[in-house]
């Protein structure tokens, strides 16, 4: 069981760059999100959030204490392949700790500027600015407006 | 001569029933005084100005009680139901946090035992509610067209309807090809500035609160003007006793102020405003020697009766839809053409649809939908294809009453003052599951006509206990039912609810239109009663 007071220990940073990383890969030019320097955002991140943090730690001690990891020098020294498989292991066996723990990578993943940038999402908060709103066009009201009242009535 | 610490009127909660209770009293003249255990907040402070808007909408300023976990919110045991109720803690309650999608309940809706041979008919008729569906239109600033066919008649809207937007103009185009109703949604957000607030910025999350004010929240629409009549509010007041004589007469209220201290408010009447979660907590927390069962429960009916609206989520994601994350995330159209009952199907009463749009970036890699885009080297691919391309129908069911589905108090889980929490125990019954199921069906027919490659479902959206209902019935009979036809208990004369609690039947539509409308009913039940409730 994930201990909430816990820190996380280097090696726990180590494996979670890893598992970012494999979680949320590189693609165009930005690298991975471990690579991004995004454990660091998840870590302080998690500190916001009890049942997130939950689901990290639960998923950091899942891999620190599967003893096939131990066997072969950690999660980082895993193939690629291998690692996916260790996380799809945690993914079947611990779903709901994991979905916090992806709600956290994906929720700060797409907060960073870098990755707006790439999917095409405005660089500003949404407000104060918005969106412009455009008038209503009740021309497209033309055919349901044809449409005879079909409304229950009520007796009395 | 009035008493000066005693009010004619002590409300308890000041969201949307609270609002409009209070204002309708304050202007009628009644000394009024509101307790509210949230904060006044500041519309500029909210969360979209915030580059982390979707990080705190998932976690400190989220619609979950039992996420958000601030100092004024109470937690739930949600344990026993599929369904976790969402609400809000501060002026203005849960309409901060709402959409201010505002559709009206149909006269079918007030007549289901009669017509359906299901639940109970309401002690009141549609009619008799209208007036104050137009007046709370007015107040709250309702942007919408009439002319609706699957409505009766109303009042031109004070504000011409928000944009369809080219999503939107697909969508009802589908419905159009299919022969099928839709109808641009009546809405609480200003389409053109309106009572001194500006119009709406088209900014897209609104449930996460109005940054410009835009959207209709009791904080912004009836608070200022019933403060101005008179009203006293005060915050950070939580209730948990509703005091009584030793006739059993409601004498005020205990409640803890913000340093913990136990305070009292005496009044002549006592109105609560605490939502159909809230308010039978509290009733039943206020057991005394005449109310050994919790205050108004002689019937044992409260806390009884819960309904949601339990809701399914259908998403449609198209490949030449773009930026569909522009625009009130849930203000677009609604479809009410499996509104009534059809012997023809396996269940009976209906369902409404409401479009939605595409959340922003991190909502639609966690997707509402239920399904997770997928982590790995496929993520980056799936989430393009969803991201902004994505529109969704909400299946808005109507929930049946039944007696096992409940709000009890928890024997172990408390809030910080050490108040019982509430206990939720509810199961979606048979008859919802397969309108659900019919909603998916026919929704999924929508989408393929609008051109959508692929078709996601949510059969059942956890985070969706919106809708909070049932739980302190109207009624004629004390005997089936905890209120009369005027919110008022039958067993203490000087006692109201005004919030969801009371509703008979839930029908298939966001019922807050109705709650404030039966509220300001209330008021002028009181206001021509003032010899009993006035000092």
């Amino acid at each position: 069981m994930p201990t909430a007071e816990r820190s996380l220990t280097a090696a726990d940073r180590e494996t979670l760059r890893a598992v970012l990383d494999r979680l949320l890969p590189p693609v165009g030019e930005l690298p991975g999100a471990g690579a991004m320097g995004l454990a660091e955002v998840v870590e302080r991140n998690a500190q916001r959030s009890p049942s997130m943090r939950s689901g990290l730690l639960s998923v950091l001690d899942a891999l620190s204490l599967d003893p096939g990891l131990h066997v072969t020098g950690g999660f980082q020294a895993l193939k690629p392949e291998q690692q996916d498989e260790a996380i799809r292991t945690i993914e079947v066996s611990m779903a709901e700790p994991f979905a916090q723990f992806l709600r956290l990578a994906y929720v700060t993943y797409y907060g960073d500027p870098r990755v707006h940038a790439r999917i095409g999402w405005p660089s500003r908060p949404l407000q104060p600015d918005g969106f412009e709103l455009p008038p209503f066009d009740d021309a497209v009201l033309e055919k349901v407006r044809r449409r005879k009242p079909f409304w229950r009535r009520v007796p009395g | 001569m009035a008493s000066p610490d005693v009010a004619d009127v002590l409300v308890i909660g000041s969201g949307a029933s609270g609002g409009a209770v209070s204002w309708r009293l304050a202007e009628a003249g009644f000394k009024v005084t509101c307790l509210e255990q949230g904060r006044w907040l500041d519309p500029s402070q909210y969360v979209t100005k915030d580059p982390d808007w979707e990080f705190r909408g998932m976690t400190d300023w989220a619609f979950d009680p039992n996420v958000r976990r601030l100092p004024e919110d109470y937690p739930v045991n949600d344990s026993a139901s599929p369904i976790s109720p969402l609400m809000f803690n501060a002026v203005g309650g849960s309409t901060i946090h709402w959409t201010g999608h505002t559709p009206r309940f149909h006269p079918s809706d007030f007549r289901v035992k009669t017509l359906d041979g299901a639940a109970d008919d309401w002690p009141l008729t549609y009619d008799e509610l209208a007036p104050y569906y137009e007046l709370n239109d007015v107040m709250m600033g309702c942007s919408g067209i009439d002319g609706d066919p699957a409505n009766p008649p109303r009042n031109p809207r004070p504000l011409p309807p928000l944009p369809l937007g080219p999503d939107g103009v697909r969508m009802a185009q589908a419905f159009d090809k299919l022969g099928w109703h839709w109808w641009p949604s009546d809405s609480y957000v200003n389409s053109l500035p309106y009572d001194g607030r500006p119009a709406c910025n088209n900014c897209g999350p609104n449930g996460l609160g109005c940054y410009v004010r835009a959207k209709g929240s009791t904080d912004v629409t009836y608070w200022p003007k019933a403060i101005k009549a008179g009203a006293v509010l005060k915050t950070r007041c939580r209730v948990f006793e509703i005091t009584v004589d030793s006739q059993g007469r409601c004498t005020g209220a205990a409640y803890y102020d913000g340093n913990g201290r136990i305070q009292q408010a005496r009044a002549r009447a006592v109105i609560v405003a605490c939502n159909g979660v809230g308010t039978p907590r509290l009733l039943l927390a206020s057991r005394s020697r005449r109310h050994p069962n919790g205050l108004a429960n002689s019937s044992g009916l409260v806390g009884r009766n819960l309904m949601f609206h339990p809701y399914a989520i259908v998403v449609g994601v198209f490949a030449d839809v773009s930026q569909a994350w522009k625009g009130p995330l849930g203000n677009i159209l609604m479809s009410q053409e499996f509104y009534e009952t059809d012997p023809k199907r396996d269940f009976i009463r209906g369902y409404t649809y409401q479009m939605g749009r595409s959340p922003g970036p991190a909502g639609t890699a966690v997707s509402w939908a239920g399904n997770f885009v997928p982590w790995g080297v496929r993520h980056h691919e799936e989430f393009m294809r969803r991201f902004g391309h994505a529109l969704s129908l909400a299946v808005i069911s109507e929930d049946l009453p039944e007696a096992h589905n409940s709000v009890t108090l928890d024997a172990r889980l408390a809030d910080s003052n050490g108040i019982p929490s509430p206990r939720i125990t509810y199961k979606v019954s048979a008859n919802t599951r397969r309108l659900l199921d019919h909603g998916i069906s026919k929704a999924r027919q929508v989408f393929e006509v609008a051109g959508a490659h692929t078709v996601m479902v949510n059969p059942i959206l956890r985070q969706g206990g919106w809708h909070l209902m049932g739980t302190a019935r109207m009624g004629d009979s004390p005997e089936t039912s905890v209120l009369n036809r005027w919110g008022q208990a039958h067993d203490v004369d000087n006692l109201f609810v005004v919030d969801g609690s009371t509703f008979v039947t839930s029908a298939a539509v966001n019922p807050t239109p109705t709650i404030q409308a039966l509220a300001l009913r209330t008021a002028d039940h009181i206001i021509r009663e003032r010899g009993t409730f006035r000092g």
